[in-house]
């Protein structure tokens, strides 16, 4: 598992690389936990550099979004493509998350 | 014309003809196919006594040729045989190659041999080469030499033990031709082959071999289209196939995704189709998660190069269980992007086990 975050003004951006699946769906779900309790509210996920998606990676986005919520932050997509974009396409996550074509564009839609 | 009953074949305590039983009428054309090593050689070497037989009868017009009574050279006047490496005298002329054998073996005379052995290389395409050797000849030409040296004996059934596979590909085709006009002939001839279209086409009956048994045969449409037994339709559908086991819910999910991508690889499918396997075996091993502690799972991903079909196999032990089963699932996310990625899918309980077939769409 590899993933990287970077503070933005009004978010942190999560860059998720390589596979989010069934081995490291759960490693991604303890990080995203870890950054909602250290009081962050607002992400942008960035999936460019993800290659495959399964339906174990799309529960952790779904929960690590519905405790965003919870909490009154908000979580967008950024660079959803190739096979990962027909994995949410199939699975009908692409009309359950905002998603936006680059992690600026996601960022100018988050509040300041 | 031919009845073979019950004959076996063993090389020391390898056996390699378990029982074959079959009756060849004349005129028939009956092509033997099988993989390598299941005794299709093995068997035409029998029928000539090439090989002789560990037991059994091979009744020919009557006669037991496994008598010890029996005149073998005249058994084998009867029923020639054309071989993979053309097996010509390379000392002798095109045309003493084709006469030899009526002058020594049936008592013809040299003008007579000469004249039918000129006739029969017009009608193999070599008339022009009766005084070449058979070292000038391409393999085509010499395999087709080959054969018209069987016909010079007037054999009453030809034995056809792979005739093209030592060939070029471009040189296939003449011979294959050749054979062809014999069977609209009316020649009867068994031909053991690897080369699936013309075995169809020339054929009236068809023989897969596996096993040292025929272990299937029918008519070329009935082998071919509508092949009845699993290893006949492996065989014709040109499936190739990868297994792998899990047996703890601790499974190696990357080791194993690392030999199907080499089995996908080795089977030069798009990457495409790579990654939606991979997708579809993930799904289902988290269907079957919660029952792997107590259960082995077998899976099997077959590919059909014939029908660029791709079929995943998840078969488990232990009580019936229907893991598609939406009541027995969290969510349906999985089920819901397996339904996508495949054709069909279905469950079934087959010989005390579960099993659940995955055929994918193409693409």
């Amino acid at each position: 598992m590899d993933m990287q975050t970077k503070k933005e003004e009004n978010a942190t951006v999560v860059t998720i690389i390589g596979r989010l699946d069934a081995v490291t769906a759960p490693e991604y779900e303890k990080k995203l936990n870890e950054l909602i309790a250290g009081a962050e509210a607002s992400f942008v996920v960035d999936f460019d550099q993800l290659d495959y998606i399964s339906s174990a990676g799309l529960r952790v986005l779904l929960a690590t979004a519905k405790r965003l919520k919870g909490k009154g932050g908000q979580m967008r997509f950024a660079n959803v493509k190739g096979a990962v974009k027909e994995v949410f396409d199939i699975s009908g996550f692409g009309s359950i998350f905002q998603m936006d074509d680059s992690v600026d564009a996601a960022l100018a839609k988050l509040p300041a | 014309m031919i009845t073979v009953e019950h004959l076996s074949k063993k090389f020391d305590n390898f056996v390699v003809l378990k029982d074959i039983s079959i009756e060849i009428k004349k005129g028939e054309v009956i092509a033997i196919i099988g993989p390598s090593g299941t005794g299709k050689s093995t068997f035409l070497r029998c029928l000539n006594l090439l090989d002789r037989p560990s037991s059994g009868s091979i009744v020919i017009d009557g006669v037991n040729i496994l008598d010890a009574k029996a005149d073998v050279p005249k058994v084998r006047q009867k029923m020639n045989m054309v071989f993979q490496s053309f097996n010509l005298f390379s000392h002798l002329s095109v045309l003493e190659n084709l006469t030899i054998g009526p002058i020594k073996l049936r008592g013809m005379g040299t003008q007579e041999a000469e004249q039918k052995a000129l006739e029969l290389l017009k009608l193999v395409g070599l008339g022009e080469k009766a005084n070449n050797y058979p070292d000038e000849l391409s393999g085509g030409q010499k395999q087709r030499v080959a054969i018209a040296r069987c016909l010079a004996m007037d054999p009453e059934i030809i034995l056809f033990d792979e005739p093209t596979s030592a060939l070029d590909p471009t040189m296939v085709s003449e011979v294959l031709s050749v054979i062809r006009r014999l069977a609209k002939e009316g020649m009867t001839m068994a031909i053991v082959t690897h080369e699936m279209d013309f075995a169809r086409d020339v054929s009236n009956r068809v023989l897969y071999m596996d096993e040292g048994l025929i272990y299937e045969e029918g008519t070329p449409q009935q082998v071919f289209e509508n092949p009845q037994k699993e290893k006949t339709k492996a065989f014709i559908n040109r499936v190739r196939s990868f297994n792998y086991q899990i047996s703890s819910p601790d499974y190696d999910l990357y080791a194993m995704n690392a030999e199907i991508e080499a089995f996908c690889e080795k089977q030069i499918l798009p990457r495409k189709t790579r990654h939606n396997v991979l997708l579809l075996v993930e799904e289902l091993l988290q269907l079957y998660n919660p029952y792997l502690s107590a259960t082995r799972l077998d899976i099997t991903l077959a590919y059909s190069e014939k029908k660029e079909s791709l079929e995943l196999v998840f078969e488990s032990s232990g009580e019936a269980i229907n893991p598609l089963d939406t009541n027995l699932l969290p969510d349906e996310l999985g089920l819901t992007i397996i339904n996508n990625l495949a054709q069909s899918l279905e469950y079934s309980r087959v010989n005390d086990k579960n099993r659940v077939t995955v055929l994918m769409n193409k693409g």
